[in-house]
């Protein structure tokens, strides 16, 4: 019972930090940009689903399209603030880490200024049902969180692998020069890169807002954690995020309810410092050569 | 051949005539000869945008010698010099001159004054605000100066800064509250606290690079905010710990503390300082710029020992980092959470990128610029950050190496601009280009070319096939205006690859040559063809001297 308990919350966890792992990973491998941005993406999303939710709607669906639809406004606006006018100049990675940065703290102080500090609540997506199967309930919440984020990851690993933008996308990610010398736009590619990864972090904060609230900061944690899966997994690495997802969530989980919730934190980190001391690139992180700006 | 004059048929009148030809030509059949100032006013009008040019890097120099004495001053107890002067004589004058290579020794000592000095310009509204403010930026520049030997000498993206300096702070501050530590200790326990989490930082760097290294550390702060935070040991319940014993006496009235407290942070600044230059002017800063992220490889081929290098900066720093902590903790009575938050990191990653990576004097011009935001306009509220965001999206965007790097990054537009400028000059025509003519001693020199190349404009409109004629028909001799203009300008040519001709003897024929210019070197044989007749000869030398000034 307790064991299942701890499962199911881990894999609750895993879900939404993956969903924002993924993003970072996407996004570093066929940008090479580390996009510390998505602290402001997550807060931005959930003030845009807060927003619709409090004035035009409150179905569930159309609250967490806008959600979805914000988020990847973010990351269009972060790609055309930072990717576009930087990709291309000396340092740019360094430059573009730091970029998405400012963005980020200049975000979280418009939405605060403009939201003022005082958190703010979604409504409930799920509904309240619960499903019993033996002795494990399981909430509607999770049952949502889980199956969204694995709709949405589904949706974006077959976009990748199917469609002619998932094509240019690999591309970038095998051989950004190349591809580019082929007819791939970088910065058109930036453009839809970021907006999925945009969206994907919408979700993310739509979904863990069921849980938490909405506030100008509340980005901070999710990102940390995303970055960190994303480093843990190796950067540029979807399945490698979704193994290292799977590992943190468990430590997540058994740490908040063996140790108690401050140490979570503290167990991830030795966790991650583990993994990267054993394997500096990550899980299955890609090695410098594979891909070389 | 140019048609651009009207060729109206005219009799030329052989001035010379009244004395007798031996030919009786005394009239011939001519062509009108431009007025020379046409050529001359189309030369001088401008074509092309034409922009100011010189001696573009300006020096100030400074009359008398000077460089024998300035060389023997020293900065004590280094071997080096105070100010790198060096001693010319003035090309046109022959006076002696020195100038001062490296300016920024000046600089330093006067903003370092304008710091000393700062208490006393203050406006008396403002002096508390500003006090405590300077405080702040001593320290936290400080911090950064010593934060900047690890992401711009070793080039290694290390966030633990605020971690390493927050851990001993706490530290010290519990050690000071339980054990009643005196101030004066508080530094060097800090420092000891510093030394053993340089230790334990090093060791995933030697394994991990670039922005997984980045991550880490970031994590590691994250990690220590949420044990401190966490912790009733060191005060959850009040945001921080606070009652250590403190250099500043509380007896001493509350704008005397400030005094004292901006001059402490002062004091900590130039310490800092002195450990960057101790660092980054020494074996250990070369060792280390010399091995920057992925090109240890190289480093090591040429026996650089990086690790150790890498170790040593770690533990230098961070036994400064926890020397800071103590201080600080020494100077606030105690520390408050926030100093492992994310906004402090995100803030010295603004101070560092807005001066310039890896700079001490960026580390601390962007230090004053983002306290002076922070804590002098407070009344801006959540706008300040917004502006601090906004100048180092600014910075990122625009400038490749922050404020300190724009000189460089201008320097290299110019340059771009200029090769641009010049590639547009597509009409040069043998006169020198504005950039070479500052470097030509010889001022005549630049006349003389222009007015070459004015003359030989004004001679290509006379070229047509009536002058051709000409002087196919009577190579020597009386010759109208026009031809005889042109002749004139041939005969005068220098002798360097000037055309000449040589009689094949055994052949009795005529072949085109070309003079070296050089004594003893050889005349060059310009073409295979050979004339019969020297009439023939002189017309083709004639020819090719034609076709070289319509090709120049």
């Amino acid at each position: 019972m307790e064991l299942t308990f701890v499962l199911i919350n881990a894999v609750v966890v895993a879900c939404i930090y993956g969903l924002i792992a993924v993003a970072v990973s996407i996004t570093w491998s066929s940008l090479g940009l580390i996009n510390l941005g998505y602290g402001f993406i997550f807060s931005f999303a959930g003030y845009g689903a807060y927003v619709v939710a409090l004035y035009l709607t409150r179905m569930p669906v159309l609250v967490a399209a806008a959600g979805i639809l914000t988020g990847a406004l973010g990351g269009i606006l972060m790609c055309l603030l930072v990717f576009i006018p930087l990709h291309d100049k000396p340092n740019f990675t360094t430059r573009g880490m730091i970029g998405t940065l400012a963005i980020s703290l200049m975000g979280s102080q418009a939405l605060l200024l403009q939201f003022g500090p005082r958190a703010k609540s979604l409504p409930e997506l799920f509904g309240s049902k619960s499903i019993h199967i033996g002795a494990t309930v399981l909430t509607a919440d999770k049952i949502g969180i889980v199956v969204c984020s694995v709709a949405m990851l589904s949706f974006v690993v077959a976009w990748m692998k199917g469609s002619r933008r998932g094509l240019e996308i690999r591309a970038m990610m095998m051989n950004p020069h190349a591809a580019s010398i082929v007819g791939i736009g970088i910065r058109k590619t930036g453009l839809y890169v970021m907006a999925v990864t945009g969206a994907m972090g919408g979700l993310a904060a739509v979904l863990l807002s069921q849980t938490y609230y909405v506030s100008p900061f509340s980005g901070l944690t999710p990102l940390i954690k995303g970055v960190s899966i994303a480093l843990c997994g190796g950067l540029g690495s979807v399945q490698g995020a979704v193994i290292a997802a799977a590992i943190l969530g468990l430590t997540e989980a058994v740490t908040s309810r063996y140790l108690g919730g401050q140490y979570v934190l503290i167990t991830q980190f030795l966790v991650i410092i583990c993994i990267l001391i054993i394997r500096p690139r990550g899980i299955s992180g890609l090695l410098d050569k594979g891909r070389e700006q | 051949m140019s048609d651009a004059f009207k060729k109206e048929p005219l009799t030329w009148h052989n001035p010379l005539s009244a004395w007798g030809t031996a030919e009786g030509l005394d009239e011939v059949p001519s062509v009108t000869v431009p007025d020379p100032r046409e050529a001359w006013d189309a030369n001088t009008r401008y074509k092309v945008k034409t922009h100011k040019v010189g001696r573009l890097k300006h020096y100030v120099v400074w009359p008398h010698h000077g460089e024998k004495l300035w060389s023997r001053w020293r900065w004590w107890p280094t071997r080096r010099n105070v100010l790198h002067i060096h001693g010319l004589y003035n090309r046109k004058t022959l006076a002696a001159e020195k100038k001062i290579d490296d300016r920024r020794p000046i600089y330093w000592m006067i903003c370092l004054l304008l710091l000393a000095l700062g208490p006393f310009l203050f406006p008396e509204s403002m002096q508390n605000t500003l006090l405590s403010a300077g405080a702040i930026f001593g320290i936290f520049a400080a911090i950064n100066v010593c934060w900047t030997l690890i992401l711009g000498t070793a080039s290694i993206f290390s966030l633990a800064t605020y971690a390493v300096v927050g851990v001993a702070a706490f530290i010290t501050t519990w050690l000071s509250i339980r054990l009643g530590l005196p101030w004066y200790l508080l530094p060097p326990i800090g420092t000891a606290l510093g030394f053993v989490m340089g230790a334990l930082i090093a060791v995933p760097a030697l394994r991990l690079d670039g922005f997984y290294y980045a991550l880490l550390t970031l994590g590691l702060n994250e990690l220590c905010r949420v044990f401190f935070t966490t912790s009733k040991l060191f005060g959850s319940a009040s945001g921080g710990l606070y009652g250590a014993d403190s250099y500043i006496p509380d007896w001493l009235s509350p704008m005397g503390q400030s005094w004292l407290g901006y001059y402490g942070a002062f004091a900590l600044l130039l310490a800092a300082l002195f450990l960057f230059r101790f660092i980054n002017g020494k074996r250990l800063g070369r060792i280390l710029r010399m091995a920057p992220e992925k090109r240890e490889a190289f480093a090591q081929a040429c026996g650089v020992d990086y690790r150790r290098a890498r170790v040593q900066i770690f533990l230098i720093t961070s036994a400064a980092f926890g020397f800071i902590g103590g201080f600080y903790a020494a100077q606030y009575r105690g520390v408050a959470f926030s100093i492992f938050g994310f906004d402090t990191v995100l803030l010295g990653l603004a101070m560092l990128t807005i001066g310039g990576i890896g700079k001490a004097e960026g580390a601390i011009l962007g230090t004053l610029v983002v306290t002076f935001l922070d804590k002098v306009l407070i009344d801006l509220g959540p706008l300040r950050h917004f502006l601090i965001g906004l100048i180092m999206l600014g910075v990122v965007l625009f400038l490749n190496k922050g404020y300190f790097g724009i000189k460089k990054q201008f320097d290299a537009w110019r340059d771009k601009k200029r090769g641009e400028w010049r590639s547009l000059r597509s009409e040069k025509g043998g006169e020198a280009l504005p950039e070479e003519a500052t470097e030509i001693d010889d001022k005549d020199e630049l006349f003389f070319r222009r007015f070459d190349k004015v003359q030989r404009d004004h001679l290509k409109k006379m070229i047509c096939p009536e002058i051709i004629e000409e002087h196919r028909r009577r190579p020597l001799g009386q010759h109208s205006e026009a031809l005889e203009r042109v002749l004139y300008y041939f005969r005068r040519s220098p002798m360097e690859d000037k055309y000449a001709l040589h009689h094949i003897a055994a052949t009795d024929r005529y072949r085109i040559i070309a003079f070296s210019g050089k004594r003893g070197v050889s005349p060059r044989v310009v073409e295979d063809r050979e004339y019969v007749t020297i009439e023939d000869a002189y017309h083709g030398i004639f020819m090719r001297r034609i076709h070289d000034l319509m090709e120049s």
